[in-house]
């Protein structure tokens, strides 16, 4: 059975959905740029690659049809790639590695892009067409629940204060400005070309935000909660993409390994606190790599909301200094279907980075799942 | 020449609210200052005042911009860099400091730089224009005038145009014809003297309403209460009006003007020192832009308290209700107000008694005629009546009896108007007013003005009741004017429609519905509404939505044009009406929306039909069964009032072929004219449009939505209840998207929906808080 490698990891900067720098950029081709960037990054032979597989949480408009497909063409792959668009929500581009790890161990394909975008700009969230089951959504309360709404459950529940969770984002904004002050993105970074303009660095982060900054918002959700946009993840226009190829592959061709996929688990909880799905996602993928938490050296939790961070650090005892090192989705930004292959390729480039030997990537799911990743040197 | 492109120089308030003006009226205009003085060594930004002054027209409020694609329209630069644009500039506008040495070196810059033939103004207010132009080229001179506007130039409809002997009488005629059609201003022709028209006598009714006060021991309470409304005044009287405007103005008005005077004109010896209001100033005492005025809001100790100023002593206390029988009188008429024997009606003889002798005393020298004086004063100080309308009120013989016998003087015109039997007459069914030279003459209105109110003068109405009348406009037309209280449409309204439908159908070509009122109807009688609730008479209720559902469909499909032209709002019942219009030429200041749920009901007469119908995706627009539905939802449910007719096609209250006419006394004629070229263009009525509505999805969809503005705190429980019914209605009912649904099929949704909310309790408390506060409750 062949192993998976994580052989390459890029990113687009990402920006606020609605006002930043890439709201006039169409979601396929902004994909189809970071998908060039990593080609170019990792030198990987186009014609060995079996498959596009490309997370987005809202497949429709410019992100309709087979969008997967119509970005190959787009950056100019051969024909004889294939496209896929997978969904997941927010697991949706570790969904596709996931995909690809498990096609390369069957045998089924070398050399995957597994790659994920997101305009929330372009397309809203909840879609053009927001048209739920009137009888489910009478039946299951948390079916159709908003994020927010979930991440003050989460909250009450974990009885995480206000404080905790500002404190927290506070923190994701520090690791992210340090970072990017000591260039740690500009290896996983493609620009993007927007008009005249040429966007180089991520616009979410605030550099200047302070506990003070964020004490002065009101709530976001409800009037009477605690999760305000401060320690919200932000809409986010943006897109990632890894390149995932089978062990033999990359030695064979040369291709720098970040990590190889020691193992990978879904799992579902409830709904209404959807923000815990890493915690049962986590026990499982850690259970089929033969690990316990105590071995893992490097964690990437997608900071949707800071409650369910805070509560899933809390119930699988996360160390701090281990997690999200160059901050996290409340710093960086939150586009749906590029977090799950931003946060794999980055544990993965880390685990090179730091030196380290195991590494996990984990994110909630809105409808209530969890999704994670293990990885180890290679 | 047409004025195809402007240039105002100064970015100050007047000058960007002009500019705003300009490109409100859809003409680009070039927005110019000095360059900031910038910190050595920084290359700042050399038109930052400009832009600065751009960006705060965006955020005032009221807003001087009627739309953001206004604000794309004025372009920031600066005079030392931009000058060169001047080459393709018609008009421009000198907005800056008042001071003859600014002003000309300015001017003399423009020269060589600007388009040959442009024509140059100045917003000047207290500068003659023979010191603006003395010594400079003829050549200017012929070119220049005074634009005198008010502030703020969007609302106030005064524009003051003022030649001197040089200028090019072509320059003022297009100044007048671009300020009249094009900014929608009333246009007084003043003459070089101070303070123009409208100060001259305004400043003067000021001065006269302070003095009469202190010299009459009136509290500022009791002077407002006769100052205001019951003169034909702006309610805020004069104190609160002197806090409106800054107290900090006064005294630099009151210098202008006493320094530009001769000593015996009755201002000069009227004004005098009054050391209050120094100290208020030096105080911080200013108005509403500093600590207060006259009237001061005191917060200490937690609570919000009114105060007002004692005028003796200065010092401050809560302000109490005046309460004097003679405020009262003034229903009765001007004359019942000054022939009272309190201190109010005294308060109002003195001021009025000077001030109409004072204006009486500056014709011709000030303006040609008595009609400039009484415009200037309606549209510059926002009075009811201007000065020579309130005598005719009073009885000019009256009035000048009562001078006498108090042996005060009467000016000669007085004199021979109430000999020859006041200032206005209707004669032959046209309006004459009393010249100078002893005759009447007609009082002329520019080529393009149509008011019913002229021809109301000799024509009886085809068709009236107690809330609507018909009247013929000439050339097959016919008008259909509301004139029930602020225009709330009732049973009598709806069958006047009716009837009006009927008569044009059989004996005319086509139908404008426009009114002269402040508003063009604030929609359906709530108070009837609630009357028949309380006492369970819902049939009647019913009976009400079923036949304003019929007037409007009637109206839509009426088989010659339908053009409505309202100015001013158009709410609730008022905007169905338009909506239900085969056109509409609106006034360029009307404000449309459908605010039903303010009293907790949906909009019943087919708005909300309306709006899923106006929502349909254009060729741009995301596909689907929801976007129109979404579109219509957040319009309605949030009960969203366009601020300007622009704005209105920006929501679609007004579809993108309605027309805009930017001076409401044009309204009426470009209505009419609509209608007649719908007429040669062979009108049709519509096509009814067939609907593919989402059904209980799309209702499930939208409460989703609202639950999570009501976790937000930004929906409350009885908004909550109103747009599940609304959302019933705009997702169509039981249907599905794969069914086709006609008009009916939505306007019967309608129907339940306000039958079922009028029987809940939360409704009829928003009804009856409407009607005792005229404020919405939140419930």
């Amino acid at each position: 059975m062949s192993k998976a490698v994580i052989a390459g990891y890029v990113r687009s900067p990402f920006h606020f959905a609605g006002k930043g720098a890439l709201t006039r950029v169409r979601p396929d081709d902004l994909a189809a740029t970071v998908i060039r960037g990593l080609l170019e990054k990792t030198g990987v032979r186009p014609d060995d690659i079996e498959d596009l597989a490309l997370g987005c949480a809202f497949p429709e408009g410019e992100q309709g049809l087979n969008v997967a497909r119509l970005i190959g063409m787009i950056v100019g792959l051969p024909q004889t790639v294939a496209g896929a668009t997978i969904n997941r929500f927010c697991g949706s581009s570790m969904q596709a590695i996931h995909m690809a790890a498990g096609a390369i161990a069957m045998g089924s394909g070398q050399a995957f892009i597994c790659a994920g975008i997101e305009s929330m700009t372009r397309v809203p969230m909840m879609g053009f067409n927001p048209m739920p089951n009137p009888a489910l959504a009478e039946k299951a309360k948390g079916a159709y629940m908003s994020m927010g709404e979930t991440a003050e459950n989460v909250a009450k529940k974990y009885k995480i204060s206000r404080k905790e969770q500002e404190e927290f984002a506070v923190r994701s904004h520090r690791l992210a400005t340090a970072a990017r002050q000591a260039g740690k993105f500009t290896d996983e970074i493609i620009p993007i070309p927007a008009g005249k303009e040429n966007v180089t660095s991520d616009g979410c982060i605030r550099e200047e935000t302070s506990m003070e900054a964020l004490a002065g918002l009101k709530p976001a959700f409800d009037e009477k909660g605690t999760v305000t946009a401060g320690t919200s993840s932000p809409l986010t226009d943006g897109a990632s993409a890894c390149l995932v190829t089978s062990e033999d592959y990359a030695k064979a061709n040369g291709l720098k390994v970040l990590a190889r996929v020691r193992s990978s688990a879904v799992v579902g909880c409830a709904p209404e606190i959807m923000g815990i799905g890493p915690v049962a996602a986590t026990e499982r993928a850690l259970k089929r790599a033969g690990l316990t938490l105590k071995d893992i050296d490097i964690v990437e939790l997608n900071e949707a909301f800071s409650s369910q961070s805070i509560a899933c650090m809390r119930d699988l005892k996360l160390d701090l200094d281990k997690t999200n090192i160059d901050g996290g989705a409340i710093a960086l930004g939150h586009p749906l279907g590029a977090t799950g292959a931003r946060i794999t390729g980055k544990a993965a480039a880390l685990l090179k980075r730091e030196s380290k030997q195991f590494a996990l990537a984990t994110q909630c799911i809105g409808g209530g799942q969890g999704i994670a990743t293990v990885l180890e040197a290679a | 020449m047409t004025i195809a492109k402007a240039c105002v120089v100064g970015a100050g308030v007047m000058g960007s609210g002009i500019a705003a003006q300009i490109a409100n009226a859809g003409v680009p205009v070039l927005l110019l200052d000095i360059v900031p003085k910038a910190a050595p060594g920084t290359t700042g930004d050399r038109s930052a005042i400009a832009r600065g002054a751009i960006d705060k027209l965006l955020k005032a409020d009221p807003a001087p911009l009627m739309s953001r694609a206004a604000a794309r329209l004025i372009t920031p630069g600066n005079i030392e860099d931009d000058l060169a644009q001047l080459s393709d500039v018609d008009w421009i506008v000198e907005a800056i400091i008042e001071r003859v040495d600014l002003k000309q070196d300015l001017y003399r810059k423009l020269e060589g730089k600007r388009k040959a033939g442009s024509i140059v103004s100045s917003n000047t207010s207290t500068i003659p224009l023979s010191h603006l132009v003395a010594g400079l080229p003829d050549g200017f001179a012929r070119d220049f005038c005074i634009t005198h506007f008010f502030n703020p130039p969007r609302y106030m409809r005064l524009l003051e145009v003022v030649g001197g002997p040089k200028t090019r009488p072509e320059a003022i005629q297009e100044i007048s014809a671009f300020g009249d059609v094009m900014l929608g201003k009333a246009i007084v022709h003043a003459k070089d003297t101070p303070g123009f028209v409208a100060n001259r006598i305004g400043v003067y009714w000021m001065q006269a309403a302070v003095t009469a006060a202190l010299d009459l021991g009136l509290t500022v309470e009791q002077a407002d209460a006769i100052m205001g409304r019951p003169i034909g005044a702006p309610k805020t009287g004069i104190f609160g009006l002197l806090d409106l405007v800054g107290l900090d103005l006064m005294p630099h008005v009151d210098k202008s003007m006493a320094a530009s005077l001769p000593p015996d004109d009755p201002y000069v010896k009227l004004r005098r020192d009054w050391p209050l209001l120094s100290k208020m100033i030096a105080d911080g005492y200013t108005g509403r832009k500093g600590k207060g005025g006259f009237y001061r809001l005191n917060t200490e100790g937690g609570q919000r308290i009114k105060e007002s100023i004692d005028l003796t002593t200065g010092t401050y206390a809560p302000s109490t209700t005046a309460r004097l029988e003679s405020a009262d009188a003034a229903k009765g008429g001007l004359k019942a107000l000054v022939s009272h024997k309190d201190k109010g009606g005294q308060y109002a003889w003195s001021v009025l008694s000077r001030l109409l002798t004072y204006a009486a005393s500056l014709v011709p020298q000030i303006a040609d005629n008595i009609v400039e004086l009484d415009q200037a004063m309606k549209t510059g100080f926002n009075f009811k009546r201007g000065p020579f309308e309130m005598i005719d009120q009073m009885g000019t013989a009256w009035f000048a009896e009562r001078l006498r016998a108090e042996k005060l003087a009467v000016p000669a015109l007085l004199e021979n108007a109430a000999k020859a039997g006041g200032f206005y007459k209707v004669d032959g069914g046209r309006l004459n007013y009393f010249g100078p030279d002893g005759a009447y003459h007609p009082v002329e209105r520019a080529e393009g003005v149509l008011l019913l109110s002229d021809i109301k003068l000799s024509a009886k109405p085809i068709l009236r009741n107690g809330s609507a009348s018909l009247w013929d406009i000439g050339d097959g037309v016919a008008c259909l004017e509301f004139h029930s209280k602020m225009n709330a449409l009732d049973p009598d309204s709806l069958a006047l429609i009716k009837q009006a439908l009927d008569h044009v159908g059989k004996k005319m070509k086509a139908l404008v519905i426009h009114n002269e009122a402040e508003n063009f109807s604030v929609g359906a009688n709530v108070g009837l509404a609630l009357f028949a609730a309380n006492v369970a008479l819902w049939p009647m209720i019913d009976d009400l939505i079923g036949t304003g559902q019929a007037a409007m469909k009637a109206m839509k499909y009426a088989p010659f044009p339908v053009v409505a032209a309202p100015s001013g709002m158009a709410l609730g019942g008022g905007c169905e009406t338009v909506l239900h219009s085969g056109a509409v030429q609106a006034h360029a200041e009307t404000y449309i929306g459908l605010v039903e749920v303010g009293v907790g009901v949906v909009p019943g007469w087919g708005g909300c039909k309306e709006m899923l119908v106006r929502n349909q995706p254009g060729p741009k627009d995301p596909k689907g069964p929801m976007p129109p539905v979404a579109a219509a939802f957040e319009t309605i449910s949030l009960a969203k009032v366009a601020k300007s007719a622009a704005e209105a096609k920006e929501l679609r209250f007004l579809r993108a072929t309605d027309n805009i006419t930017m001076n409401r006394d044009r309204l009426l004629a470009d209505a009419k004219a609509r209608a007649l070229k719908m007429l040669d263009d062979g009108y049709q009525p519509p096509k009814p449009p067939e609907l593919r509505l989402p059904g209980p999805t799309g209702r499930t969809g939208l409460n989703l939505a609202v639950h999570g503005f009501a976790l937000q705190g930004k929906a409350l429980p009885h908004d909550v209840v109103v747009s599940d019914a609304l959302a019933e209605v705009l997702s169509g009912g039981k249907t599905d998207f794969t069914e086709v649904v006609n008009e009916d099929h939505v306007t019967k949704l309608e129907r339940a929906a306000f039958m079922k909310l009028v029987k809940t309790e939360g409704t009829l408390a928003r009804m009856e808080h409407m009607l005792t506060t005229g404020k919405p409750l939140r419930n």
